[in-house]
């Protein structure tokens, strides 16, 4: 005794309608790795998007389940494989958690060295995303110099932690290894050179046109909505409010290191891509300082494998936005409990109420503009709400379409398809949906 | 203890507990189930503690703790309320604070209790589809990863 | 205010060209690799004295000790243990080199690992005589 699928789903639409409130967006936790998928089920009336329906939990390995039947320092290297991009800041917030619980004191030198290490990171994350940006808005060139740049920053983590991504740098209470012998003069260099090219940069995204026309005035949110839904890192950082834990709880060295928080309140993702490369600056600047101002002394304090009972929580700044860990000791060679909360999860509510209202043809663009730690859009699902029609498209034939909606010209050649007169349904018709 | 923290004491005498420092800028109250939503709306809206950075959940054997981790400059501010693991139902605190809602859907999944005014309560989110109705939600210190890994045909992992 | 153009990076451009490319030349030219690089696990046999403590830190599992008999000291029977080594698994922490205290471990530079054959990739020096 099923319903016919018509009217399947326009009860399915009904009831999504019932749902919609002004601020609360549907949407699930925990997002792992890299590149993984999701889906997206996007309710449109036209070439607008109403309403954002995602389905994640795809790349869920259940790591907070196993962190309590391991050692507390292998953990610490399991939580730095949470996330390729921001593995320093996992392991690094982890430490941070399970040192309090502890009574030793973390070393100053160590300190300067995880500071150097995380901007080091942000440095090389924020490279990566003006790359997806360019790439996803069909600005193919940029990617490739932005990558090709960021092998600078990849080659000075290698030659200090001796692996490109799991720096593996962290220990309790202390870094594993000391910074190598002349390194300074090396890393000052490389620091301006980055500097140098991200002023350029940022001066290509201001006065390209195909850029422009791309990110102004797409991907806006009120101040008050991203306050609300606890928007954290740049996302609350580009309409104005001034949210950074390196400011407001600094851990590491923040507190003497000179700090400059970056907030706009352009509020678009146009706003976005020269917030990343002001804070890329900034970051250089502040590993020059810390590089020159080393302090000596032991680099590491020796704790025993047991850590006394208690709670703890820490936060930090992870180049996405702010990481939680809470962390439960029962006094026992392993964790009682384990949280872990990554910034994307937080901005996720924020990121679905920017994408109401924006035309199909911003999506990668504005989804990207969120700097997720998900790939983006392997899998995208449409309904049309008039013509009852579902249909599924990859990441690429949305990136494509992205291109030829704003480009006609160049797709009018290619597939016969302007601008505004319905692509989606000649598509459709075309393609044979 | 800083003006934050002695305005929270003045709520947290009103909803007949009182704010334990665990250390320095670190606090945490425990609250009773229904004197929570009122203390929380003190919190957000008189004290200005305006950012949830999440829900934790914790399994203490009888009884489930939910605990709510904010945070306001150097502050953080951890509210605590016991939930009976036999009838795991809490109040939503969505309309207070609307970025709540992951959350409380997270600790729906990941430990089986239910907030009632969660607008997305019924929506099943991280478990996959092939989740087994009868198995336990996979945080609690009863369910075995052993169990999890069975029940869903994975093969068993190197130990 | 910043002036709109087209083809703003379009100088850059003409000096990409010249400049020699960026890709490596590997593996028609060898890689240089800094110091510190973390390759492939090797032990030194003649160091190693089963002590164990590099099975209890490894966060993957690789290592498992391997009974390899009993030998007499004074009126005691000491087992002899040594270490066998599963690499496929091996996350290159370098947490049993750090604490060998016997320096026994090392992480070489050989990263050309990959080989269709698991069995290659287990390191029995210190059991095998």
């Amino acid at each position: 005794m099923s319903t016919p699928p018509n009217q399947q789903r326009r009860e399915e639409s009904a009831g999504l309608m019932e749902y919609s409130t002004e601020s609360l967006v549907p949407f699930g936790p925990i997002h792992p790795a890299l590149k993984e998928p999701e889906y997206f089920k996007l309710v449109l009336e036209g070439e607008r998007i109403v309403k954002v329906i995602p389905r994640i939990g795809y790349v869920h390995r259940g790591l907070e389940k196993a962190a309590e039947s391991r050692p507390w320092v292998q953990n610490m290297y399991m939580f730095e494989r949470t996330c390729g991009i921001c593995s320093f800041v996992h392991s690094l917030c982890y430490g941070q958690a399970v040192e309090e619980l502890t009574l030793y004191q973390v070393p100053r030198r160590a300190k300067y060295i995880r500071t150097i290490i995380a901007e080091m990171e942000r440095i090389h994350s924020h490279l990566l995303w003006v790359g997806l940006m360019g790439h996803w808005a069909g600005f193919d060139t940029l990617f490739m110099w932005v990558w090709n740049d960021r092998e600078v920053v990849l080659d000075l983590v290698e030659a200090i932690s001796g692996n490109r991504v799991h720096k593996s740098m962290n220990a309790f209470c202390g870094v594993r290894r000391d910074m190598p012998e002349n390194m300074e003069d090396r890393i000052v260099e490389r620091m301006k050179f980055l500097t140098d090219r991200a002023r350029y940069y940022r001066d290509v995204i201001d006065t390209e046109e195909t850029m422009l026309k791309r990110t102004e005035n797409i991907g806006r949110v009120s101040a008050d909505t991203a306050e609300k839904l606890c928007a954290v890192g740049p996302m609350a950082r580009y309409v104005g409010l001034k949210r950074d834990v390196r400011l407001n709880d600094p851990y590491a060295a923040y507190d003497e290191v000179p700090l400059d928080v970056i907030t706009t309140t352009q509020g678009d993702v146009h706003a976005l891509l020269r917030l990343r490369l002001d804070e890329l600056v900034a970051s250089a600047n502040m590993v020059t300082y810390a590089v020159k101002n080393l302090p000596d002394g032991p680099i590491r304090v020796k704790i025993p494998p047991i850590i006394p009972a208690g709670e703890h929580s820490s936060h930090c700044e992870a180049p996405r936005g702010e990481i939680f860990y809470f962390v439960k000791s029962s006094g026992g060679r392993t964790p009682e409990r384990v949280k872990s909360r990554q910034p994307t999860m937080a901005n996720l509510p924020t990121a679905l109420e920017l994408l109401k209202g924006q035309t199909l043809a911003d999506i990668p663009v504005v989804l990207t503009a969120i700097d997720p730690c998900f790939g983006c859009m392997d899998r995208m699902s449409f309904y049309d709400t008039e013509t009852n029609r579902s249909w599924t498209w990859s990441g690429e034939e949305l990136r494509q379409y992205g291109i030829n909606y704003y480009f006609p010209e160049r797709s009018k050649k290619q597939h016969g398809l302007t601008k505004g007169d319905g692509p989606l349904t000649n598509r459709c018709l075309r393609d044979g949906f | 203890m800083s003006e934050t923290l002695s305005q929270l004491g003045k709520y947290a005498e009103e909803a007949g507990t009182k704010v334990t420092s665990l250390r320095k800028n670190e606090s945490t109250v425990e609250v009773s189930q229904d004197r929570l939503k009122a203390f929380l709306a003190h919190l957000v809206n008189d004290v200005h503690v305006r950012h949830l950075m999440t829900i934790t959940g914790l399994d203490l054997g009888q009884t489930l703790a939910v605990i709510y981790n904010f945070s306001l400059e150097r502050d953080t501010i951890h509210v605590r309320t016991l939930v009976p693991k036999a009838k795991p139902v809490a109040a939503s605190i969505c309309d207070i604070v609307p970025g709540a809602v992951l959350y409380e859907m997270e600790l729906h999944d990941m430990f089986g209790i239910e907030f009632v005014g969660n607008p997305l309560k019924d929506q099943k989110l991280l478990p996959p589809e092939e989740w087994p109705a009868d198995l336990p939600p996979p945080l609690l210190k009863t369910t075995k990863a052993d169990q999890i890994r069975r029940r869903l045909g994975l093969e068993a992992a190197k130990p | 205010m910043p002036v709109k153009k087209t083809g703003a990076a379009v100088p850059e451009m003409f000096r990409f060209m010249l400049e020699k490319p960026s890709t490596e030349a590997y593996p028609f030219k060898s890689i240089q690799l800094p110091q510190r690089f973390r390759g492939k696990l090797d032990i030194d046999p003649a160091k190693c004295t089963g002590c164990q403590v590099c099975s209890l830190v490894c966060p993957a599992s690789v290592i498992t000790m391997v009974d390899l008999g009993t030998r007499k000291v004074g009126d005691r029977e000491l087992k002899i243990r040594r270490p066998l080594f599963d690499l496929s698994t091996c996350i290159f922490c370098g947490e049993c080199v750090d604490n060998c205290a016997f320096n026994a471990l090392e992480l070489t530079k050989q990263f050309e690992t990959a080989t269709p054959n698991k069995a290659d990739l287990l390191m029995n020096k210190a059991i095998v005589k």
